[in-house]
């Protein structure tokens, strides 16, 4: 400073106008906002934060494909559909754990050769599954006997099994679900020989 | 300041405690009203927390701080289409916010050196705040200001002739 241009008579007044402070409470929320400034980790977080969203989106986005273990096990069940009088089978069983690995590929097996079966059965008589068709009267009823045959199908019963299974139905007076399930039976396996019914 | 920059948070209270009084006074008898006063000041500290990471030692940080405080003014008075200070709005109620305590100087005196800091222009009023209050020289003046150092100069001088004359010593 030039202290040519100092005066001190003038400096002297100026101090004695008084030495006024900032208030307390001032004080208190700039010093405040200055210890919250922002951690060096922040920017590096928000990064990382975004990262893991981008990727979580990313995994998300794409297609859901079967589990490799369940392809390995029944390839053509995944990729086959079922037929329309057999209700599709539930996510489980498409999938099955690995703990009865050994089992699940005979059972799939098995769907598979009878599913090829059938296809090429259904392909020789087109109207055979028409003629299995329900009226629509008892609409309600065969839609329940359908079920119930699409559930013996499902049971992984033995051929042997499951005739005795429709033989009991049958005892029992449910013949209308014997007879669903044994067109089923015959639609699993076309060769198979099938004794005939009581009289 | 470089310290608070690296993240100590006691630099910043080391360095808030050395400034406060200056700047809030340079603050208050630039405008006049407290509340504004104390609204501003709070602004041109902010500006300072948010500023840190940009501040590189090319200047004493008093030149710093008080460039921002400068800028923060002259918005301030830009808003309010201020230029100059009207020599009659000095005596407007403003200038209560620093009414001068009884002291040796005499009561009459000091209210008269109150009110002839009042009535100064804002650039001649600012030019002497910053010599007195942050004691920074004309060079520095000029730089946190904008000015050339002979406008400084000029400005300066101007004041203290109209501070010397309303102590009666003119």
């Amino acid at each position: 400073m030039a202290d040519t241009e100092r005066d001190d008579k003038v400096s002297a007044g100026y101090r004695a106008l008084g030495g006024e402070e900032p208030p307390r409470a001032l004080d208190e929320a700039i010093l405040a906002a200055a210890r919250k400034r922002p951690s060096r980790w922040r920017v590096p977080l928000s990064i990382a934060a975004v990262l893991v969203l981008a990727v979580g989106v990313t995994l998300r986005m794409l297609p859901q494909r079967p589990e490799a273990e369940s392809v390995a096990l029944a390839p053509q069940v995944m990729q086959t559909p079922r037929p329309a009088a057999s209700p599709p089978a539930p996510a489980r069983d498409q999938a099955k754990p690995a703990a009865g690995a050994e089992a699940a590929a005979e059972v799939a097996a098995a769907d598979a050769l009878a599913e090829s079966r059938m296809r090429s059965d259904i392909a020789a008589k087109p109207t055979s599954r028409a003629s299995a068709a329900p009226t629509p009267a008892a609409a309600g009823a065969a839609a329940e006997s359908s079920v119930l045959a699409g559930k013996l199908a499902r049971a992984e019963l033995s051929p042997q099994a499951w005739l005795e299974r429709i033989a009991e139905l049958r005892k029992q007076g449910r013949t209308r679900e014997a007879e669903e399930s044994l067109a089923e039976f015959k639609k699993r396996y076309p060769d198979y020989r099938v004794p005939e019914p009581p009289r | 300041m470089l310290a608070y920059r690296r993240g100590e948070a006691g630099a910043f209270e080391a360095l808030y405690a050395r400034h406060k009084g200056p700047l809030y006074r340079f603050v208050l008898r630039s405008v006049k009203e407290r509340a504004l006063a104390e609204e501003l000041y709070q602004e041109i500290w902010m500006r300072v927390i948010e500023s840190r990471g940009r501040y590189a030692v090319q200047a004493k940080f008093t030149n710093w701080l008080y460039t921002i405080a400068h800028h923060r003014l002259a918005d301030h008075w830009r808003k309010r289409g201020l230029q100059l200070v009207d020599a009659q709005g000095a005596d407007a109620v403003g200038h209560r916010s620093f009414e001068p305590e009884p002291r040796a100087e005499g009561r009459q005196d000091l209210q008269r050196l109150a009110a002839a800091l009042a009535a100064l222009p804002e650039l001649q009023r600012e030019t002497f705040l910053l010599h007195e209050e942050a004691g920074m020289t004309l060079a520095e003046i000029a730089a946190a200001t904008g000015a050339t150092v002979e406008a400084t100069k000029s400005r300066l001088r101007y004041a203290l002739a109209r501070l010397r004359e309303a102590l009666g010593d003119g």
